[in-house]
């Protein structure tokens, strides 16, 4: 096996979410001191450069709408977009603040030139000024999750009792989606025709758009904080068991199909996936700290990183496929370049 | 990571529950308590770390009730976890009129919340001179006494000394296992109310003044305490036989237990405790010197037939 090459930082805290702009340029890790790390990803020799954004802690980080820069919620209320500077600061910009609530969900669509963020029950789109968009939308319960549809047409937004879908140029009443329980999280499959939630519970729930059919994934041994779809939607790739469990989107499933299960090397509980933007292979993080990228046929999955340490939080391959970022509880930031 | 001990403080309204959160804040005691409040700004402090609250009782999506557990609660912690490792306590100041039981279930329920935090203890300030009627008229001030690890029996100046033991007596035979601690303006020593380890299992011998010394006290209200008591060891196979039946049935009804329990060829003594029908158990501890090797446990509950369950309690006894 060809050593990974792997530069590695401590930074103290836990890394609570990592993003790649849309230009690929930099790379940022959002972390729980509430600053910011920012990677020059044209600079291999150059470190992570910290910026302080928030005054608690950083809840979430995406890449904004434009090519740059990025948006990061936060335990102080504020929602800020950060630009990577010339001279490898970054400027840190306030484009909301709701006193008293944490900002735990954002996302960022660029066909639509809109933003959402959460605080409390309410959801608030901003355009590209950063102006507010609409009225806020009310939801029953404190938001669990969102994100926009593909093109931006449609926003999901995942709480107690199911998950409301906003038509984002008109928002009037929202289509629910009823499922009992807690959802905590929600995406879009990458064609727009599935919804699926992460639970309070160690499960899955989604719907088929067209019909509102049911998807009820279970059997997991801790709950799927991390999933995102693989070889473009073919699969469902979720963290949250031993092995990284695949659930097929094609030929009539995930209904009465077995998913494809992805065994580490040695066992631990996958913390956090992130398929591959090209090839057929995904990354998986677990909580012993170990990082490894499986092959999607179910060949041998080749370690990345070691165990020690604590939980993988969070991972994020560049567009290009070429890096892959890692962060861990205990503030291990890491950046991965593995042969292709 | 070292799990960070949360205290919950309830009382019903007026009890002087601000009072005692404002007085643990601005003590010099030089540490970080993250606060927990239900509504934002209610108290004001200015370098604590005051988090505001929605109220969020979740069931979870197998709709058993037994098992509501806080889901703001989990969303808080679950964020307070991720800033960097400054806090030394999370204090959770519910609202007069708040069961305490999802508050406390979240603690059992929540794999997150349950391996990085730790229930310190359950705190209930009463107002001695309201105490009373409120116990006949509200079902709240009742599971929120009957909650308590240690129970501060406030505004004492209030009443008499012959009042006060009465209120005190009530108390007791309500929740037989709390700490009472008299107050005025909620002037208790921090030592009284932080790290009092009352809901952790390793702490729950030294927590145990009056566990049990006093006799079971007869009532007719439907929340009663009953506490049993068995000199012989017990049959580990009856004892869980009996005692899952024993929540699996009347687990809605338990508002809560402790109990400390001699097994049979054990040579520590095993601890249960539990909300509802969610149960914990440890044996982490010695016996201490001189300390009698009786079975006890304590039962908290609504309409508890006190003669089946001593009976029943007997009858796990190692033959």
């Amino acid at each position: 096996m060809s050593p990974v090459p792997e530069r590695r930082w401590e930074t103290g805290a836990w890394v609570v979410g990592l993003a790649v702009n849309r230009a690929g340029t930099h790379a940022a890790a959002a972390l729980g001191d509430g600053s910011v790390r920012l990677l020059d990803l044209a600079d291999p020799d150059g470190g992570p450069r910290a910026s302080q954004v928030h005054a608690g802690a950083c809840l979430t980080i995406v890449p904004d709408l434009d090519d740059r820069g990025f948006l990061t919620g936060g335990d102080d209320g504020r929602l800020c977009r950060i630009v990577p500077g010339s001279s490898g600061d970054a400027a840190a910009e306030p484009l909301a603040e709701v006193k008293g609530r944490w900002i735990e969900h954002v996302d960022a669509e660029p066909q639509a030139g809109l933003r959402a963020f959460a605080a409390g029950r309410q959801v608030t789109l901003l355009d590209r000024a950063g102006r507010p968009a609409c009225d806020p939308l009310d939801h029953p319960s404190t938001v669990g999750g969102l994100a926009f549809a593909p093109k931006g047409k449609r926003l999901a937004v995942a709480h107690y009792g199911g998950v409301s879908l906003w038509w984002t140029k008109a928002p009037d009443v929202p289509t629910r989606l009823d499922w009992k329980g807690s959802h905590l999280g929600v995406i879009w499959h990458p064609a727009g025709t599935h919804v699926m939630t992460a639970m309070q519970e160690a499960e899955l729930h989604g719907w088929r758009l067209k019909d509102k059919a049911h998807m009820r994934m279970s059997g997991y041994a801790a709950k799927v904080r991390s999933f995102a779809w693989a070889a473009r939607g073919r699969w469902l790739a979720t963290a949250g068991a031993e092995e990284v469990v695949c659930w097929p989107f094609f030929g009539g499933g995930p209904w009465d199909k077995a998913p494809l299960e992805l065994p580490g090397p040695g066992s631990a509980v996958i913390t956090a996936v992130a398929p591959h933007p090209m090839d057929p292979v995904l990354a998986a993080g677990r909580d012993d700290g170990m990082i490894f990228v499986a092959p999607l046929d179910g060949s041998a999955p080749l370690p990345l990183a070691g165990r020690g340490g604590s939980a993988v939080s969070a991972l994020a391959w560049t567009a290009n496929g070429r890096s892959l970022l890692a962060g861990t509880e205990d503030g291990r930031l890491s950046w991965i370049t593995p042969a292709r | 990571m070292t799990a960070i001990p949360v205290t919950v403080l309830t009382g019903y309204l007026g009890a002087g529950k601000t009072t005692l959160l404002n007085r643990i804040l601005s003590e010099p005691h030089g540490k970080r308590y993250a606060v927990i409040v239900n509504e934002f700004g209610e108290i004001g402090i200015d370098n604590d770390l005051v988090v505001g609250a929605d109220e969020e009782v979740f069931e979870m999506n197998n709709g058993c009730i037994c098992c509501t557990v806080r889901g703001d609660l989990i969303r808080i912690i679950g964020g307070l976890i991720k800033r960097k490792g400054d806090l030394d306590g999370i204090l959770i100041e519910t609202t007069g009129l708040a069961d305490p039981a999802p508050v406390a279930q979240t603690f059992f329920v929540d794999p997150d919340v349950a391996e990085r935090t730790r229930l310190d203890g359950v705190v209930t300030v009463v107002d001695s001179r309201h105490v009373t009627q409120r116990l006949e008229d509200s079902h709240e001030a009742l599971e929120q006494v009957a909650f308590a690890d240690v129970i501060l029996l406030n505004k004492t100046d209030l009443v008499d000394a012959g009042e006060l033991a009465s209120v005190e007596a009530r108390l007791r035979s309500l929740n037989p296992f709390a700490r009472i601690v008299r107050t005025e303006r909620c002037a208790a020593p921090l030592d009284a109310v932080l790290g009092i380890g009352g809901f952790d299992l390793k702490r729950v011998l030294e927590m145990e003044p009056d566990f049990l010394t006093e006799a079971d006290h007869e009532h007719d209200q439907s929340v009663t305490s009953v506490s049993l008591r068995e000199e012989r060891p017990l049959d580990p196979v009856r004892f869980d036989r009996w005692f899952r039946t024993l929540i699996q049935t009347r687990g809605t009804d338990l508002l809560r237990y402790k109990g400390i329990l001699a097994f049979a060829g054990a040579s520590r003594p095993t601890v249960v405790q539990g909300v509802h029908m969610l149960a914990d158990s440890g044996n982490t501890l010695s016996w201490r010197e001189g300390q009698s090797r009786a079975s006890r446990f304590v039962l908290i509950g609504r309409d508890l037939d006190g003669e089946a369950l001593a009976a029943d309690f007997a009858a796990c006894a190692a033959s």
